[in-house]
């Protein structure tokens, strides 16, 4: 017969959890067990140089601090499309190959080897549908995975040393949040821990 | 073959937001009560992640694969193909959809028991949407005020009370209907930006008080208050402080020993005997096949799989499916207008809100001036409203991948200056419309698309709808007044086009006196087999213009109750 089980048993974890939420403890003492996965190998290098001179321009490093590729967006979709993202894999690489033939055709050159103001040309054509249809089905994911690879937990290999959240102010998941963190304009420190490490459970 | 298992009294089909609930007044009642459920128990301190990724992005905590290769088909109109691929509103988990919902809490009002006798009386029959097929629900408000009570009690709703007894508390929500008593626990916190926004409804002349959620402000059911910590949304309470019916009502059922859990069940068909009773249900677990005979059967599998299984449960007695003698099951469906719809407002503000840590909808205001019958319609063409909600709660993808007002391209170094400075500055407004049921919006049996059982999924087929349109329209101008007020900086209004998949859905074993019209009787049982009792929105005949939970327990406690109360008439 099916077995029984009672909900609700609360754990030692469980525990320390609801302590730490009932007195606002700073976590930050304890170690964060974040884990970034070291990439699989997706893409070529050549993939890669791609990805990252197009990744680059959608989201430049410059006075603002690092951009997508200092904060690992193209590490977060090569992990993922070895992993829960694998069905799309194909598709991914058929639209970064769309990319480059475009980039090719227009400026006679690989994306990879053209100037930040090429490329920008080149990403503008693909933006305004100038290019072929499969280039722009590739902007928009593209756009869309690397916001997951900047903005997202560490825990799926992309936000580098969380340089994603201190970018837009996001101050990261904590357990438990006081009044304070809720104040309008007063900034609330950073918290630098992923969801998926020691303090939130672990794994 | 089919096992046979050893009888129950009661089969409850679905543990989630109404089984959840049911459970517990048949449990204590003494009759000894089997609950399906297709999902598994969850273990919070495990699956619960304050990750946006593992929630939102991926559903990791709200659809399971089966629920995925279950989702209904859709359909704008019936000369159109139905289409698949829509993301499932269900769930299959111990607590079910209640695991991971925003814990609004809401009673409907008298009006939407009584709208059509309403509006006939205060402006005339013309204003009954074309189409419709609205009537008055069999009950009104001094039938299910003390259900709305035993519920908020017994799940455990934090709120403040605006009428009790007559006596109004513009602190609380001055519309609602009479209440016998205050919540049981205060409102949720406050915080700097829900105290700016009822300043600026005030400046309006609005009455803005906090939403009601079924999360412990303090502590309450042996569990305590909630962290504020802004994965809400889609996600479990890694606190257990949301009351989803796997920490609140279930766990006091199994204390009662009357209760026994089977978990992964996937119920294939009820069964029914020559004179038309309900005599069990044939489940499938772990690829074996069991028979579970009961003297009634409650089902609470939510809208589009109540609707399913009453359809797909044919027999000779029901040749069309059960209950469904008169052909009522699957009419009178209908989605709820509300933000997903297009229904939503978004805001941009001059400062940083500091909105990230919070409770969605629940740590939220509410201006209920322009839902339900609250002003005069006359002159306007449409009835209902919608109730406007801010909140809290804003994750780190969705609050860069905003659209920026137009200010700033989507990418480039323009685009990130935009997000670094506005991110945390814009936020959106959650609207729900008062939302009917019409001729041209049913469920059925799709003829194509199959689950991987070989059984049809749902068909749902929604047409045009001119008043709830309007409503939203109406509405949408209220909330960008108000936003205004409050110093927004720039507001972009959806266009409400009518909800598609929705995870609030209605009708479909409407609740009614008439068996022409309605599937289930005013105490939810089937008006063709006695000793079949329907849990959920499907057995609603409006909406409201807020959120069901409440009231699906509400109802569920009301029909389990009343099976206590009548077992040998109804079971015997």
């Amino acid at each position: 017969m099916p077995d029984e089980k009672p909900a609700g048993d609360l754990t030692r974890r469980t525990v320390i959890v609801t302590a730490a939420a009932a007195a606002f403890v700073p976590l930050s003492a304890i170690r964060s067990a974040a884990q970034t996965p070291a990439p699989q190998r997706v893409f070529s290098a050549e993939q890669k140089r791609t990805l990252e001179a197009f990744l680059d321009r959608l989201c430049p490093k410059d006075e603002l601090g690092p951009g997508a590729v200092e904060i690992g967006a193209q590490d977060y979709i090569e992990v993922q499309l070895g992993d829960y993202l694998a069905p799309e894999k194909q598709t991914f690489l058929d639209g970064l190959a769309a990319v480059d033939a475009y980039a090719r055709q227009s400026h006679g050159s690989p994306l990879a080897d053209l100037s930040p103001e090429k490329r920008d040309q080149v990403l503008t054509d693909i933006d305004s549908g100038k290019a072929p249809q499969n280039a722009r089905g590739f902007f928009n994911r593209a756009r869309r995975l690397m916001l997951e690879g900047m903005f997202g937990d560490p825990h799926y290999g992309g936000n580098k040393n969380f340089a994603g959240w201190d970018l837009i102010g996001y101050p990261g998941p904590r357990l438990a949040t006081g009044p304070e963190m809720q104040k309008m304009g007063a900034p609330i420190a950073p918290y630098h821990r992923s969801a998926w490490g020691n303090e939130h459970g672990g794994h | 073959m089919a096992t046979n298992l050893k009888p129950a009294d009661v089969v409850v089909v679905g543990l989630g937001a109404a089984g959840g609930v049911a459970v517990l007044p048949l449990t204590r009642g003494g009759l000894k009560v089997v609950g399906l459920e297709a999902g598994a128990w969850m273990n919070p301190a495990k699956d619960f992640k304050a990750d946006e990724i593992h929630n939102n992005v991926r559903g990791m905590i709200t659809t399971g694969n089966k629920i995925r290769r279950e989702a209904p088909t859709f359909r704008a109109g019936p000369n159109q193909p139905a289409q698949r691929g829509a993301p499932s509103p269900m769930m299959n988990a111990v607590g079910g959809t209640s695991v991971h919902y925003h814990a609004q809490s809401w009673r409907l009002k008298p009006w939407d028991f009584k709208t059509a006798t309403e509006v006939k009386k205060r402006y005339g029959a013309s204003y009954i949407p074309k189409g419709s097929t609205l009537e008055d629900w069999p009950i009104g408000w001094d039938d299910i005020e003390p259900f709305y009570d035993i519920a908020e009690r017994e799940v455990g709703v934090s709120g403040k009370a605006g009428n009790i007894q007559g006596k109004l508390d513009r602190e609380g929500n001055i519309f609602e209907g009479p209440r016998q008593r205050e919540y049981p626990m205060p409102h949720l916190r406050t915080c700097d930006y829900l105290e700016h926004m009822k300043q600026a409804a005030r400046s309006l002349g609005w009455n803005p008080f906090h939403s009601p959620a079924a999360i412990n402000s303090v502590a309450y059911n042996g569990h305590g208050a909630c962290g504020y910590h802004g994965y809400c949304d889609r996600g479990g309470c890694h606190l257990q402080a949301k009351n989803s019916t796997c920490f609140s009502t279930i766990p006091k059922a199994l204390q009662t020993k009357n209760l026994t859990v089977t978990d992964r069940a996937q119920v294939t068909r009820i069964v029914v005997d020559s004179n038309g009773h309900v005599t069990g249900v044939q489940y499938i677990r772990e690829s074996q096949e069991y028979f579970q005979p009961a003297k009634a059967v409650l089902v609470g599998s939510y809208t589009y799989e109540n609707v399913r299984l009453l359809l797909l449960s044919k027999s000779k007695a029901y040749p069309d499916g059960l209950g469904n003698n008169h052909g009522q099951v699957g009419k009178h469906y209908f989605g709820h207008w509300d933000a997903q719809a297009g229904a939503g407002v978004t805001a941009l503000f001059p400062m940083d809100l500091n909105v990230w840590y919070g409770a969605i909808l629940s740590q939220g205001v509410v201006i209920d001036e322009w839902a339900d019958d609250s002003f005069d319609h006359g002159g306007m063409g449409f009835i209902g409203g919608a109730s406007m909600t801010v909140n809290t709660e804003k994750h780190p993808i969705a609050a860069a991948a905003s659209n920026t007002f137009g200010q700033a391209p989507q990418w480039g170094s323009k685009w990130k200056r935009w997000i670094h400075q506005n991110a945390g500055r814009w936020v959106s407004a959650y609207l729900q419309a008062n939302s009917f049921p019409y001729e041209n919006t049913v469920l059925d049996l799709d003829p194509e698309a199959r689950d991987p059982l070989g059984d049809p999924v749902i068909r749902v087929t929604s047409g045009p709808k001119d008043n709830e349109r309007q409503a939203c329209l109406y509405a949408q101008d209220k909330m960008e007044e108000w936003f205004k007020a409050a110093g927004a900086i720039a507001v972009t209004k959806g266009n409400p086009t009518g909800p598609r998949l929705s995870t609030h859905t209605y009708g479909g074993t409407r609740m009614g006196d008439n068996p022409e019209t309605s599937v289930v009787n005013r105490w939810g049982f089937s008006h063709e087999a006695p000793n079949l009792g329907l849990l959920g929105g499907s057995v609603f005949g409006t909406s409201g213009a807020r959120n069901p939970t409440l009231t699906i327990q509400a109802l569920a406690w009301r029909t389990a109750d009343h099976l206590v109360k009548n077992w040998k008439a109804i079971a015997g």
